[in-house]
This record gives structure tokens, C-alpha cells and sequence, in this order.
């Protein structure tokens, strides 16, 4: 009897721990806040940006699958499209300020100085 | 069908109707919202039509309630009279029904905590004819009105401000509950405001408006802490109160505290059973000179914090209605358009006050001391207004000050508990006194504004409907025979004479004898008035040669309202029986007494007034017949024969210091200015000078301006315009903050 | 050790190798792809999580389609390595500095959340992360979000076409 609880119950358990998803989260999280604060090239800001969304959709997903529901999953799909509507916007805004300006350097866009 | 009969069905029955009963408001609401936001895209005409239309409908729906609470049903016959307009009494026993009347309650309007306030409306014999004088007299203005303002660009907005006020007017009267009415009375007070500053552009007439309203505000905070008081009060009841004291108010503990939990504390029925529960029958634990053991009135008696309701109310019910000390607004508020004062500032608004104080006439009964201080206000107001009216030479000023004498004469009567005959007195007074107003208005219309009497005269064959219906408005305020005046001011003379205060019973002969010096001052004055506007030659510093008569839209208010005048004293007439020991009874006693029913049990109970119930005889008639023939007569030696012959001689100094300062109104603006506005400005300058200029602008304005712009100098360098220096700034703040939360919850 | 946790260990490494070349990558045409590939590995590592629809959906929308904008753009303003690596300012130094101290906060505290997953109904367990399960709580408990999203992306599209075009 209890035999057979525990081998419905086996495949249930994941044989990996919930914390290293959730560490592989972080880590993810902090290169890409790295790539912001340190890349000069747009572009790659805007991958590292990419890079965080995902992080964050990992630790959601972690914890579906930990809580067991699907409200994680639906997150994740959320944060997926805002992120498409994201990049469309933020790739619209490298191209018309290189067309200003020639440059796609972050060094270079600093009009928030006057 | 007898009439009786006729008036006992009613064409819409009483359950049908209530639910409907907020139209009544909401239809010069909506005539106020359409005129003042679409009003100058309709043009004049539309204007009229829906301001008109918005309180003729109200006026209709009025007629409909008004007549609902006087249905029996068909066929009822004399002996088993069903009585089919009532409802049942929520705070009372299951047998316990309000009869004649409707009421519907909407539900809560707001709670807090046990504190409940309900939006329930109730129409009873009281409010039922306030119902019928505010929509009427309010409908004849109305029509006066499109004829007076045609030439007024603002016509939109003066119509949209009268259609507020008849709202706020019916909200106030409708209201079952304190808070509610108390919405009423602002908003017409509001309503009052805008409209006497109507004409915005001229200082003094905006000035006008100002005082009024800051006047009522000190009587509205003196009706805030009164209503506080009473919810203290209910609250102290609830928790003494014993099962006997519930009998005695003619309810039972579960039923009253159900009925608070869902109506709140502040309805007149229950603030009604709290009055009757006060009564002392000797097995009840809660009586007048009971102490309040608990909540912040512990230690006073609950006769005592009654009374200091009471007085709060009359400091109140004073702003509004213009008694001492605040009457001072009431005859500036004459620079507003005429009409507006027949309806606000003579007819409706300022009887709010009487209206108050019979509303809640059973609580009022509990304390003698309110009383007779009612009393007597009323009676040193009247008295000084009708002496300040003798020597004004300002036709509306003449009529204000008529108004806040005749309110005083009101006030009178409710202090002495002869509610019904300050009632009666109020609906007369708001026929003839706008039909007085009315006519003013048309003297001044058909003569170029003209307002001093002293150069006017004559009239009396060029504006001949207007003419006629002064005269008759005349005669009835002066208390002329056949006319209504005199029977409402009789009325209440009479009251006031034969009931007793109990210990303090010399009130009675007071303001009885101070009435009749009254009644002869209102004679002079107003057959002055009379005299000196309409009749004699045309003086020679007239504006216009020829006056011309008002259009149909001016004089037929006027005849409606004169015919008013002279039939309404049919209500005086003692052709009823009483229901309870079949004497001969007024008719407006006999239909009043559902409403004043608790008060009369209460005043017997507590042995607080002696109420008398007889009826004037010819004597009595026949005294204050002779005392307002010889005021008027006066007046007419003086200003017919007397002065007309000395014109040219030199009047004796003391005539004239006498005249001058009745003229200045005794002083008593100066007065206020040199006790209470001069000290207030004096403290609002040293104010001004520490806290506003140095405080505040020096050390809080200049001191963070001059902090700011420092360290915006220094921390100029910071902004260098990187993005990523931002971002990493934000990062090491989100650092912080995680770290800080870290520890925290390791800890 | 058994297969699964084999499988994490390998995504993970890959994962994290991916998204370093993203961001130390001199060309962002290299970043680029290393970012293409990472997204490969979340993918799989998504799958480890039951999370099958959000795999899909991850491969189709950023693998696919965000990647493809990515590299149309580089090639459109034709960006090459770039000249010379910026001189490391205060700025920089501190952003670095302050990633280095959150990791080890973020470390610190999810060593802390208790790691055992309650065990699921068969039932359940059956249709967690399917696209049925996700299409239903989507189309039930979150359609106002859901439909929201859509205006976004219209919203999103339209000031794309605005920002980017030189003239309408």
C-alpha cells in the first residue's frame, strides 16, 4: 500500500531542488543587469534587457511548478508578449536614434543632461 | 360626493406614490442642471420652459403627495374611517402607524459604525403644505421671473441657481432625518448666496452674498454640534434605558434598537420616541434630570444636554430665519433680482427655522428654558426690526426688515408651543409677503429701478393691478379683519397668551404684551410704506414721468397671490371638531394634530407647557383689530395730514436723532464691527504678521526655496545625461533595500 | 544522480555560458546569437519544469521572432565590433559592483526557500503546463489581461511604425 503511494508519488517529486532553478534565476538576472549598466552598445542593452525578462520568467515557472498551479505559467506568457511589444518599441527607438544621430552608442544619447 | 369625499380618494394612492417621492426633488435638480450647463445654448425661451416646466411638475407631483396623505380610500364612511394614508412607524410598537403620511427610505446613505444615516423621505401634514407653498409660490415666481429678468443677460444662470433652490428647498422639507434636512439647509443657503450676489460685478452687491453666507455659517457649526449632541444623547439612552422607558415612548427595547441598527439615530420618529421616553411615569430609570453615566456627556442630566441642543438649534435655525444676533444679513441680501427675494428671503428659506423647530416640536416641549429663550428672541427680533423699519426709505429695505419682524412673531409662537398657529402664520406670510415683494419688484420695474420711496408716489393710478394687490397684501400683513394676517397673527397672540411655560409662566404676559406693540409698529410701518409709494402725488424726483404697468407674467403672480392672501384665512376659522374631545377646533389645529400629536402628549406628560386649546373670542378679536387700526391710522394722520403740512418747517433735533438712528438701524452692524470684526482682524493681523509672513513665507516658502536651490547647485554635477549612471544608482539603491529586507527577516 | 538532474546541470552551464557571450561579445552580431542560443537552453530548461506551452512559446516568440527583429536591425544600421572598449567609468565600476552585491544578497536568501515541491495529484499533474490547461485560465479567469495584451501589441505596433519611419 504504501509501496504504491510512494511509486504514484516518485515521478511526482522532481529530482531537482526548486532553489537551483531558482539560483540559475538569479544568476541569469545579474549578467543581464551587468550587460545594462556596463554595455555601451544599445543593442546589447537591449539583449541584456531580454536576458532579465527571462530570468524573471524562469523564477515564475519555478515556482508554478513548485505551488503546482498554472497562474506561473500565465505570467510567463504575459511577460512573453509584453516583451515582443517591448523590443518592437525599443529596436523602433535604436533605429530612428541612429538615424539622428549615427550612433548607437548609450554614451552618446545624452539629452537627458539638459 | 361631498368634497370631504372627494378629497378622501386621492388620484394616485399613498403606496403607489412613495416610492416616487424623490421626483420631487429631481425634477428642479434636473431643471438646474439643464438651464446651467446647456442654458446658453437653449436660448431664453427653452430656458424658461424647462425651469418653468421642472417646478410646475414638482408642483403637480406635490398636489399628488399632499393629497395622498388625506386618503381614506373610497367609500369610507364616517364611522369606520379606514385610514389608508400611513405607514408604520419603524421605531414604534407593531400598532404603532403615522398617520397621514408617507414616507419611502431609499436605504442607507452612509454608515459608520453605529452611526447610520438613511435617504428617507416622509411627507406628513406639515410637510406636505410647506410642499404645496414652495412649489407654488416658487411656480408664480417663476413665471414673475421671466418677465422681471428679460432684460438680464444671466438668465440662464439665474433661472439654473432658482431651480437649485426650489431642490435644496424640497430636500430640506422632505428629509426624515437630521442629516439629510441639514443637506437641504446648506444647499439653500448655498442657492441664497449665489443668488444674491447675483450680480456679481458690483462689489457691494457680492459683499452681500459673502455676509449672508458666513452669517449662516456660524449658525449652521451652532446645528452641527446640536445634531452631535442629540446622537450622544440617543446612544446615552439606548445604554440607560430601561423597558419601561421604552412603554413609555411607546415602543419596545428590541424594536427601537432593531429600528436604530437600520434608520440610525438622527430620524425625527426616533429622536420623537426619544422625547417620549424622556417623560418621567415613575417605574422608568431614564427621565429629564437623570444623569448620563458614561461617553463624553457623563455627569450632565439629559434634560440638560437637551436643552443645550435645543439653544444650539436656535443659534441655527437663527442664521437661517434672521432672529438676533444674526438677522444682519437678511437686508443686505436685498441686492439680489426682487424676485429671489420674495421666494428665498420672505417666503421659504427663512421660515426653515420654524420649520426646524416644528419638525422636532417634540423635543422642543422638554425644555421650557428653550422655549421661553425662543420666545423671547423672537419677540426682541421682531420688536427691533419693526423699529428699524420705520425709518427706512428703501422700499425692499422696508419689506426685509418686515420679513425678519414677521419671523420673529413666528418664532414667538413656537416658543410658546402654539406650533400650529406658527405654521399657519408662515404659509400666510409667504403669500402676502411675496406678493409685497412681487410688487415691489413691479414698482421697481415699471420705474426705472427706482427703490426710494420718498421718490415714488402716486402710483396708485398708473399701475393699477399692481396697486391693488399691494393693497390687499397690505391690509392682510397689517391684520385688517377679513384678511389672513390678522387670523394667523391672532392665532398665535392668542397661544401665546393662555399657554404656561412651566416655571417661568411671566414669558406668557412678556411676549404677549411686546406681540401687540409689534402688531401696532407693523400697522405704522407698513401703512407708511403703502402711503408714501402709492398714493399722494407723484414726487417730483422721479426717474420716469409715466410708470408703466407690468406684463401678465408680473400681475398675475400678483392676483394669485393676493386672492391667496385673503382666502387663506379660511384655515383660521374654528369650524372643525376635535378628534380626541369633539370642541370646536380651527381647521388648521385639526389638521395639523397628527404631527403635533407627540408634542401635545409630551408637553402633558412632562408637565414642561400648560397648552391651551380655546379658541379667540370677540374680545380678542376685537383688541388686536383696534391695535393694528391704530398703527395704521397713525401713520396715515402723519404722513397724510401731518408732515405734508410742515413741509419746508425745521423738524425738532430729537425727532431727528431718533429717526437716525432707527435709520442706521440702531448701530447694530457697528456694533458687530466694534465687538466681534475688529478683534478678529486685529488677531487675523498679528497672524497674518508671525505666522503667515514670517513662518511661513520667510522660514517655510523662501527657507526651502533658498535649501532647493542650493543643493540643486550641488547636486548639478551628479547629472551627467548617462543612462547607465542612473540606472547604476538605482541598481545600488535596489541593493540597499534588498540587503535592508534581508536582514530584517534574518533577524 | 539520475537523468534529470543531469539534464538541468547541462542546460544551466549552457545557459549561463550563452548569456555570458551576450554580454562580453565585442560584435553585437555575436551577442546576437549567443542570445538566440540561450534561449534554446531556457527552452529545454523550461521543459524540466513541466512547462511544455511556455517552452514553445519561448522558442517560437523570442527565439524566433524577437531574434529575427534583433538581426534585422544590426544588419539594417550595419553595426560592426565596436571601435575600442569604452573607458571603464565611475559609473560602470559601480553598476558592476552593484550586480556583484545582489547576486550574493539573491544567493543568500533563495538558499533560504525551502526547496521540496508538495506532491500533485495524478489528475493535475496530467495537464499542468499544457497548452489546454494555460488556454483555459487564460480564457476565464485572466481575459480582461489577456485582451489588454492585445491592445498593447496593437498599441506597440503602431508606435513602432511611427518611431522608426522617417516620414508617414
Amino acid at each position: 500500500m504504501a509501496a504504491d503511494v510512494a511509486a504514484r508519488e516518485a515521478p511526482n517529486r522532481p529530482m531537482v531542488p526548486i532553489t537551483y532553478y531558482l539560483l540559475l534565476a538569479a544568476a541569469l538576472f545579474c549578467m543581464g543587469m551587468f550587460g545594462v549598466l556596463v554595455r555601451r552598445n544599445a543593442l546589447v542593452v537591449f539583449m541584456s534587457v531580454e536576458l532579465m525578462l527571462n530570468a524573471a520568467n524562469l523564477t515564475f515557472l519555478a515556482f508554478a511548478r513548485m505551488r503546482g498551479d498554472a497562474i506561473g505559467h500565465v505570467s510567463a506568457f504575459f511577460v512573453i508578449a509584453v516583451a515582443a511589444a517591448e523590443a518592437a518599441i525599443g529596436l523602433a527607438i535604436v533605429i530612428a536614434v541612429f538615424r539622428s544621430r549615427g550612433s548607437v552608442l548609450v554614451e552618446d544619447i545624452r539629452t537627458m543632461k539638459h | 360626493m361631498t368634497l370631504a369625499e372627494f378629497l378622501q380618494v386621492a388620484p394616485v394612492p399613498p403606496e403607489q406614490l412613495a416610492p416616487s417621492l424623490w421626483l420631487i426633488i429631481a425634477l428642479p435638480l434636473l431643471g438646474a442642471f439643464i438651464c446651467g450647463v446647456f442654458g446658453r445654448m437653449l436660448g431664453r425661451a427653452n430656458v424658461h420652459l424647462v425651469a418653468l416646466s421642472a417646478v410646475a411638475g414638482a408642483f403637480v407631483l406635490s398636489v399628488l403627495a399632499f393629497w395622498a396623505t388625506s386618503h381614506t380610500g373610497p367609500g369610507a364612511a364616517e364611522g369606520s374611517r379606514r385610514l389608508m394614508a400611513y405607514y408604520r412607524n419603524p421605531f414604534g410598537i407593531e400598532a404603532d402607524f403615522v398617520r397621514y403620511a408617507l414616507a419611502y427610505d431609499y436605504g442607507t446613505w452612509f454608515a459608520v459604525g453605529d452611526f447610520r444615516v438613511n435617504f428617507g423621505l416622509s411627507v406628513d401634514h406639515l410637510s406636505g403644505i410647506l410642499l404645496l407653498v414652495i412649489t407654488g409660490v416658487g411656480f408664480l415666481i417663476h413665471l414673475y421671473s421671466t418677465s422681471y429678468m428679460e432684460h438680464d443677460d444671466g438668465y440662464w444662470r439665474y433661472f439654473a441657481y432658482l431651480n437649485l433652490f426650489v431642490a435644496a428647498m424640497l430636500t430640506l422639507v422632505l428629509a426624515d432625518n437630521l442629516v439629510l434636512l441639514f443637506v437641504g439647509w446648506e444647499g439653500v443657503g448655498m442657492a441664497s448666496y449665489l443668488l444674491i450676489g447675483f450680480w456679481y460685478t458690483d462689489p457691494a452687491k457680492a459683499w452681500a452674498g459673502r455676509k449672508a453666507f458666513i452669517t449662516n455659517r456660524i449658525g449652521d457649526f451652532a446645528f452641527l454640534i446640536a445634531t452631535f449632541l442629540l446622537v450622544l444623547l440617543v446612544s446615552a439612552f439606548t445604554r440607560q434605558a430601561n423597558a419601561a422607558d421604552y412603554a413609555t415612548a411607546g415602543s419596545s427595547t428590541q424594536r427601537y434598537q432593531a429600528s436604530l441598527q437600520e434608520k440610525g439615530p438622527v430620524t425625527f420618529k426616533g429622536l420623537e420616541k426619544l422625547a417620549e421616553g424622556l417623560v418621567d411615569t415613575g417605574t422608568d430609570k431614564v427621565d429629564l434630570s437623570t444623569p448620563i453615566e458614561a461617553g463624553p456627556l457623563a455627569g450632565y442630566t439629559f434634560g440638560g444636554v437637551m436643552t443645550a441642543a435645543l439653544l444650539l438649534f436656535l443659534l441655527g435655525a437663527a442664521g437661517k430665519s434672521a432672529q438676533l444676533p444674526l438677522y444682519v444679513w437678511l437686508p443686505d441680501a436685498m441686492a439680489g433680482p426682487t424676485p429671489v427675494s420674495a421666494l428665498i428671503h420672505a417666503a421659504t428659506m427663512v421660515t426653515a427655522g420654524v420649520y426646524l423647530f416644528s419638525r422636532m416640536s417634540a423635543l422642543l416641549v422638554l425644555s421650557p428654558t428653550a422655549m421661553a429663550t425662543v420666545a423671547i428672541v423672537g419677540a426682541l427680533t421682531s420688536l427691533l426690526a419693526a423699529l428699524i423699519a420705520f425709518a427706512q426709505d428703501d422700499i425692499k429695505k422696508v419689506l426685509a426688515y418686515s420679513t425678519v419682524s414677521q419671523l420673529g412673531i413666528m418664532f414667538m409662537g413656537v416658543g410658546m408651543g402654539i406650533f400650529w398657529a406658527a405654521v399657519l402664520h408662515l404659509v400666510t406670510h409667504a403669500f402676502f409677503k411675496a406678493c409685497l415683494f412681487l410688487g415691489a419688484g413691479s414698482v421697481m420695474h415699471g420705474n426705472g429701478d427706482e427703490t426710494d420711496i420718498k421718490k415714488l408716489g402716486g402710483l396708485r393710478h398708473e399701475m393699477k393691478w399692481t396697486w391693488g394687490t399691494f393693497l390687499v397684501a397690505t391690509l392682510a400683513i397689517t391684520g385688517i379683519i377679513p384678511l389672513s394676517g390678522f387670523f394667523s397673527k391672532d392665532a398665535i397672540f392668542h397661544g401665546v397668551h393662555h399657554n404656561h411655560l412651566h416655571g417661568l409662566e411671566w414669558t406668557s404676559s412678556l411676549v404677549y404684551y411686546l406681540g401687540l406693540v409689534i402688531a401696532a409698529c407693523t400697522a405704522f410701518y407698513m401703512t407708511r410704506l403703502y402711503l408714501l409709494t402709492f398714493e399722494g402725488p407723484r414726487s417730483k424726483e422721479a426717474r420716469v414721468e409715466h410708470a408703466h404697468e407690468s406684463a401678465w407674467q408680473m400681475t398675475l403672480p400678483l392676483v394669485v397671490l393676493a386672492v391667496l392672501s385673503v382666502v387663506a384665512a379660511v384655515y383660521a376659522f374654528p369650524l372643525m371638531r376635535s378628534a380626541s374631545d369633539g370642541r370646536p377646533q380651527p381647521i388648521f389645529e385639526n389638521f395639523l394634530s397628527p404631527v403635533f400629536g407627540a408634542m401635545a402628549r409630551i408637553a402633558e406628560g412632562a408637565k414642561t407647557v400648560e397648552l391651551d386649546t380655546s379658541v379667540p373670542g370677540m374680545a380678542d378679536y376685537l383688541k388686536a383689530w383696534l391695535v393694528a387700526l391704530s398703527g395704521g391710522v397713525a401713520a396715515a394722520f402723519l404722513y397724510l395730514k401731518f408732515f405734508p403740512a410742515r413741509v419746508g418747517q425745521p423738524v425738532p433735533a430729537f425727532a431727528r436723532a431718533v429717526r437716525r438712528t432707527a435709520q442706521n438701524k440702531f448701530y447694530v452692524d457697528e456694533l458687530y464691527e466694534l465687538a466681534v470684526i475688529r478683534p478678529v482682524k486685529f488677531l487675523s493681523f498679528i497672524l497674518f504678521r508671525v505666522v503667515d509672513a514670517l513662518l511661513i513665507d520667510t522660514v517655510a516658502v523662501r527657507g526651502t526655496a533658498w535649501v532647493t536651490a542650493r543643493v540643486g547647485s550641488a547636486l548639478r554635477y551628479v547629472q551627467s545625461g548617462d543612462a547607465q549612471a542612473y540606472a547604476a544608482v538605482m541598481a545600488i539603491a535596489i541593493l540597499g533595500g534588498v540587503a535592508y529586507a534581508l536582514i530584517q527577516v534574518l533577524q | 544522480m539520475n537523468i534529470e538532474l543531469i539534464l538541468f546541470g547541462a542546460f544551466a552551464l549552457l545557459t549561463l555560458l550563452s548569456a555570458g557571450m551576450v554580454i562580453f561579445a565585442r560584435s553585437p552580431i555575436n551577442s546576437a546569437m549567443a542570445l538566440v542560443s540561450t534561449f534554446f537552453f531556457l527552452a529545454g530548461i523550461y521543459v524540466l519544469l513541466w512547462a511544455h506551452t511556455v517552452a514553445v512559446l519561448q522558442v517560437l516568440v523570442y527565439a524566433g521572432a524577437i531574434m529575427v527583429l534583433f538581426l534585422f536591425v544590426i544588419m539594417l544600421l550595419n553595426l560592426g565590433e565596436s571601435p575600442t572598449r569604452g573607458r571603464p567609468t565611475l559609473a560602470r565600476l559601480a553598476g558592476g559592483a552593484a550586480t556583484v552585491g545582489l547576486l550574493a544578497v539573491l544567493v543568500v536568501t533563495l538558499l533560504k526557500v525551502p526547496g521540496d515541491v508538495p506532491a500533485m495529484a495524478p489528475e493535475a499533474q496530467a495537464s499542468f503546463g499544457t497548452m489546454a490547461l494555460l488556454g483555459q485560465t487564460l480564457f476565464t479567469q485572466w481575459l480582461l489581461p489577456f485582451e489588454a495584451v492585445s491592445l498593447l501589441l496593437l498599441v506597440a505596433m503602431v508606435g513602432a511604425v511611427v518611431v522608426a519611419k522617417s516620414r508617414i
